[in-house]
């Protein structure tokens, strides 16, 4: 019988979880994304006492406790208020995966949106030095749309100097 | 609300932290930061009323993991709850402990906090704290480089990222001086700016030498009513208050309600503390990064301006300067999740009762605070004491 000099191999049990799962989304955040669906519209709720913008919406206002039943369809079109650019080649848990990297991340407060409301999302963009506060950006929908995260594609930063329809070519 | 009688700390224990336990299963593991507090507080499993058990099950995907732990815990027929707030789930279980034999609903109280992350995935975990409706395909784990620009956008990137890197030094410092710690890397001061350049950037500013560790390893916490500690002739660390402050949001990073100085305004005006830098003696925080270690010194110390980064610069916050903070390292040298929280207050509480070996503080402490962080930016405050608090003022609600 052989002898035994190491350490015993240590067993490692490895499994895969995968679960498919299926939200409810409720009235207030339903509405939210059938319009984005259906009408690439921006719908943030309104705090009938406060005044403040949720975006996304939610049923009430935690700060004031009320219901939040107000509508306002806010225009896709905002400045960068904080933004991330993320050179971890993270696997995004929900495929699978390995992201690409670097990409970048931006909370954009919309053009007249009341309160901390910040719409997040990602920024397409070639040349990081652009990525700073204060950068004007716009919402560019996904032509398929089933009422999720991904029906917004990214944000884009607005070129005031191209006219509209030309960019064809590659940008440099 | 009002309190029965006092709580106190009587004993501590914490596995080995280490990035792969892989000599052990998860009992296994528990077991040995058990057997140390139990051993610490000089008390046997049966002198244990109740057990309370946390950690975050998003990392290891285990359900229940409280049965699975019962043999390394001992909690068989015993009274227990499992409690999981995310990255201040040790810390809520401290809270919990506190208010089960203060309430005198039980005299001795057991909580265990542990995490094997590498049994899981840590980013895959915490991106599950993302809204399930919005944005979890956007979520990337805890990392985010908006603390750090915050620090660079107000005091300018040279003194920033000197602050962060200085911070960051120290906490190393104090790591290499307590043997339990994961990351003992002995970073040198002179180093500084080379060690940050060197070190891969993970979003923005944040870097890798900024950030906590992903590590393996288990807490365990003995709570014990005044009666207890009297008979017991234990050596205790009071417990004076504790505060939770939430957010409302899963989903937004912004410039909104800090949760840190509502947390500290709340708690240091229930205990008479005006002068938090001289009215405690020693902080151990629950620091996810440098940066925000850096950024949250002035919140939960009620400072102005940049009195916090005076305070790094002057080598205030080092184990022997007038204020340290984090003699164990912190959350950047060992961060075992759903533990990291109780090693905090186990930390201060070792502090307290002058039981922290190679990290105790060369200053004598009255008063220490321990912090929790998690979900997105909640706080978790407890204030401990050596002498017994008067009276259990609490004016919550």
């Amino acid at each position: 019988m052989a002898e035994e000099t190491s350490v015993p191999e240590r067993i490692v049990s490895r499994q895969v979880l995968a679960i498919p799962q299926r939200f409810s989304t409720g009235p207030v955040m339903g509405r939210f994304l059938r319009e984005l669906r259906d009408h690439k519209r921006i719908m943030a709720n309104k705090c009938p006492k406060c005044g403040r913008h949720q975006l996304p919406p939610r049923e009430v206002c935690a700060v004031c406790h009320v219901e939040a039943t107000g509508w306002e369809e806010l225009p896709p079109e905002g400045a960068i208020r904080d933004f991330d650019v993320v050179y971890y080649a993270s696997p995004d848990p929900l495929t699978g995966e390995t992201r690409q990297v670097p990409y970048v991340l931006c909370w954009v407060d919309l053009d007249g949106t009341q309160g901390d409301a910040p719409l997040w999302h990602l920024l397409n963009v070639e040349n990081l030095a652009e990525v700073r506060r204060g950068v004007r950006v716009r919402v560019v929908f996904a032509d398929e749309r089933h009422g999720t995260t991904e029906d917004i594609r990214h944000f884009e930063i607005i070129r005031e100097e191209a006219s509209p329809g030309a960019g064809t070519g590659a940008e440099s | 609300m009002s309190k029965n009688r006092n709580a106190a700390i009587i004993g501590s224990g914490m596995s080995e932290f280490s990035s792969h336990r892989e000599d052990v299963n998860q009992p296994e593991m528990i077991h040995e930061a058990v057997i140390e507090a139990l051993r610490d507080a000089d008390i046997a499993l049966e002198d244990v009323d109740c057990l309370l058990h946390g950690n975050m099950e998003l990392f290891e995907m285990v359900h229940q993991p409280d049965m699975w732990h019962v043999l390394g815990d001992g909690a068989r027929g015993k009274s227990g709850l499992r409690l999981t707030t995310g990255g201040t789930t040790g810390i809520t279980l401290a809270c919990a402990a506190d208010n089960l034999v203060a309430s005198g609903l039980h005299d001795v109280v057991l909580a265990i906090g542990f995490e094997k992350l590498q049994e899981g995935h840590t980013t895959g975990g915490i991106t599950n704290m993302a809204d399930p409706l919005w944005g979890r395909s956007l979520q990337t784990g805890a990392l985010t480089g908006t603390g750090a620009q915050k620090v660079i956008d107000e005091f300018g990137e040279e003194r920033a990222k000197l602050a962060a890197m200085k911070y960051r030094t120290i906490m190393d410092e104090h790591a290499m001086r307590n043997e339990k710690a994961h990351r003992r890397l002995r970073l040198e001061r002179q180093y500084i700016k080379e060690t940050a350049d060197n070190s891969p950037p993970l979003v923005g500013e944040l870097r890798m030498i900024h950030m906590c560790s992903q590590s393996d390893g288990a807490c365990a916490v003995v709570f014990a009513s005044e009666e207890k500690v009297r008979a017991l002739g234990a050596n205790p660390a009071w417990i004076v208050d504790h505060e939770t402050v939430h957010r409302e949001e899963t989903m937004v990073f912004g410039s909104m309600l800090s949760t840190q100085r509502a947390a500290a305004e709340r708690l240091f005006a229930r205990a008479g503390i005006a002068n938090p830098r001289g009215d405690i003696d020693v902080f151990e925080m629950y620091d996810p990064s440098a940066w925000w270690g850096v950024d949250w010194l002035r919140d939960f110390l009620l400072l102005e301006g940049d009195e916090h980064l005076k305070m790094i610069e002057n080598d205030e916050i080092v184990l022997d300067g007038p204020f340290p903070v984090n003699p164990s390292g912190g959350v950047i040298a060992s961060n075992p999740i759903g533990a990291t929280a109780l090693v905090r207050v186990a930390e201060a509480a070792m502090q307290v009762r002058g039981t922290a070996g190679a990290h105790q503080v060369s200053k004598p402490v009255r008063r220490a605070l321990a912090s929790g962080f998690g979900g997105t930016l909640w706080t978790v405050l407890m204030l401990l004491s050596k002498e017994k608090p008067e009276r259990r003022v609490n004016t919550h609600g």
